[in-house]
């Protein structure tokens, strides 16, 4: 048999993912570790403060890279939303909905790190600028995602509706992004958060360490949301009752 | 104004919601294989 | 399943909505009286300036569309779920699709076209410039479609639960979002006598895409809920 085909196949079986994903879940941590660690040390002791802002900057290294997660993660979700609805793959269902939490969580981050980024540098802890707004509607489509997950008895079925959200919002999104930018340049007088001409090369290792970092975080935290979701929708079965008789042994 | 506060602030917060978010699941998968070894004990216990 | 059933179903299911409407009026006319009462508070509530009024009074008006809209939202699909017509309705092997769009049709001229008809009154009570008045009931005539498709996907997603209409509402809010800023955009620029057609052109953009598309994910979320 075609090995790739065998490969995904394996993949879909939970027991075959529970096993390997375990053994993958360590690394991913270690690698998360390690490049946090290097990063933040670079981004908070050796990289320059910026010419206009001050210190502060170095708030970015947390909150750009927990933005753009928040905003990979639910395209993510979109992506394995629309595999799981309509090849019906159930761990693809599982990992719609695994993903959610830890999105939500980075949109979160996101947003408090921002408003306390505004503060200091631009004299307000929340502004309507067309980030932060969106970033905040964001979150309502999470929130949403989630509510919506947890509002149904059956998990499959809840999975199902989650991952038509995701979808749905997903072709939102974009728009609605640009319209509350059309929308902020209409309101707002001063640019906020401009880039000026171009990152320094000692403030972008430390930017894309941190970006790399988050993936592995999302990687890690994910495989574990995912494992215990399949031993809550298993419980019943075979390979969950064996694994629970050798563990106690 | 100093900055330094709001920094620290922002990687404090930033590490607690990441630490919470990861550490979450690990507790919840431990108390449900808690309690299905329970019932699995109780279930041979009674057979 | 030939062209002229298709139609006659679609016209079928048009007139039993309407007839069904009917019948129950009163609990229609309920959306409609909260859409003045929220009008009504925010005179109430920010005082009667009005130079105040005339300022916030493009997005007073549309956003208290959006909450009547959302709630006459709930019960869009809500009884003929309960008493399994809609079961029925899917297994008839008509387009499901074209099943969602005469039931949002139906909506909209029920619950979405009073709200812009009523919507001269609501400009008096803000004190919308005159200028302003026929832009907003354009961007209300293209925009509370839009609000009835949308939100049917948010109906159809939350039918089979319990308490979905509260569910219901965090779940279009967000993507009604763009819609509001391009209507309120568009009746404010009006009134200073800036262009707008750029508004409403994206907002009729809007309204295409969703008559195209919002359908079938409305029909791909009921055989969800009936699953």
């Amino acid at each position: 048999m075609n090995p790739i085909y065998l490969f995904f196949h394996k993949t879909g079986s939970p027991p075959w993912f529970y096993k390997y994903s375990g053994k993958l879940i360590p690394w991913l941590w270690a690698l998360f570790l390690a490049l946090t660690i290097y990063g933040l040390y670079l981004g908070l002791f050796v990289a320059p403060a910026d010419y206009q802002q001050g210190e502060s900057v170095r708030i970015m290294y947390l909150h750009v890279p927990t933005a753009w997660m928040s905003m990979m993660i639910y395209g993510l979700m979109a992506i394995m939303g629309f595999i799981a609805l309509v090849w019906r793959i159930r761990i693809m269902e599982v990992l719609v909905i695994s993903s959610a939490p830890i999105g939500a969580a980075f949109t979160i981050i996101a947003l408090i790190t921002g408003s306390l980024w505004g503060r200091p540098t631009w004299g307000t802890y929340w502004v309507w600028d067309a980030r932060l707004t969106s970033e905040l509607v964001l979150l309502f489509l999470y929130f949403g995602v989630i509510a919506l997950y947890n509002a149904f008895d059956e998990p499959r079925k809840a999975a199902r509706a989650a991952s038509l959200m995701s979808i749905v919002g997903a072709i939102n999104l974009p728009i609605i992004y640009f319209s509350v930018e059309w929308w902020n340049t209409l309101h707002q007088g001063s640019s906020m958060g401009s880039d000026g001409p171009g990152i320094h090369p000692s403030m972008l290792l430390p930017l894309l360490l941190m970006a790399t970092a988050t993936k592995f975080y999302y990687g890690a935290n994910l495989l574990t949301r995912a494992r215990l979701c399949l031993l809550k929708q298993d419980h019943r079965k075979r390979w969950v009752q064996d694994l629970l008789s050798k563990e106690s042994n | 104004m100093s900055h330094t506060p709001f920094i620290l602030a922002a990687y404090l917060i930033g590490a607690v919601v990441l630490f919470w978010a990861a550490i979450a699941p690990v507790i919840s998968k431990r108390s449900l294989l808690r309690q299905l070894k329970n019932r699995q004990a109780r279930m041979e216990k009674s057979q | 399943m030939s062209r002229q059933a298709t139609g006659t179903a679609f016209v079928a299911l048009l007139r039993r909505d309407f007839l069904l409407a009917y019948r129950r009026r009163a609990e229609l006319l309920q959306p409609l009286v909260f859409l003045l009462v929220v009008v009504t508070l925010f005179p109430l509530g920010v005082g009667p300036s009005p130079a105040l009024l005339a300022n916030i009074a493009p997005g007073v008006i549309w956003i208290a569309a959006l909450l009547a809209t959302v709630l006459s939202l709930d019960s869009l699909f809500r009884s003929d779920f309960e008493d399994g017509t809609l079961e029925q309705m899917v297994l008839s092997g008509q387009s499901l699709a074209l099943i969602a769009l005469a039931r949002t049709v139906a909506h909209w001229l029920v619950a979405g076209l009073p709200i812009v008809l009523l919507s001269p009154l609501l400009a008096m009570w803000m004190n919308l410039p005159d200028e302003g008045l026929l832009i907003l009931i354009e961007s209300l005539a293209i925009g509370t479609p839009v609000l009835s498709l949308i939100g049917a996907i948010g109906g159809a997603l939350t039918v089979s639960l319990k308490r979905g209409g509260q569910l219901l509402s965090l779940l279009v809010f967000p993507l009604y979002v763009p819609l509001l800023i391009l209507a309120t955009s568009a009746v404010s620029a009006a009134v200073v006598d800036l262009p707008y057609t750029g508004q409403l052109g994206l907002m009729t953009a809007g309204l295409i895409a969703s008559l195209t598309l919002a359908p079938f994910a409305t029909a791909a979320a009921l055989k969800l809920s009936l699953s």
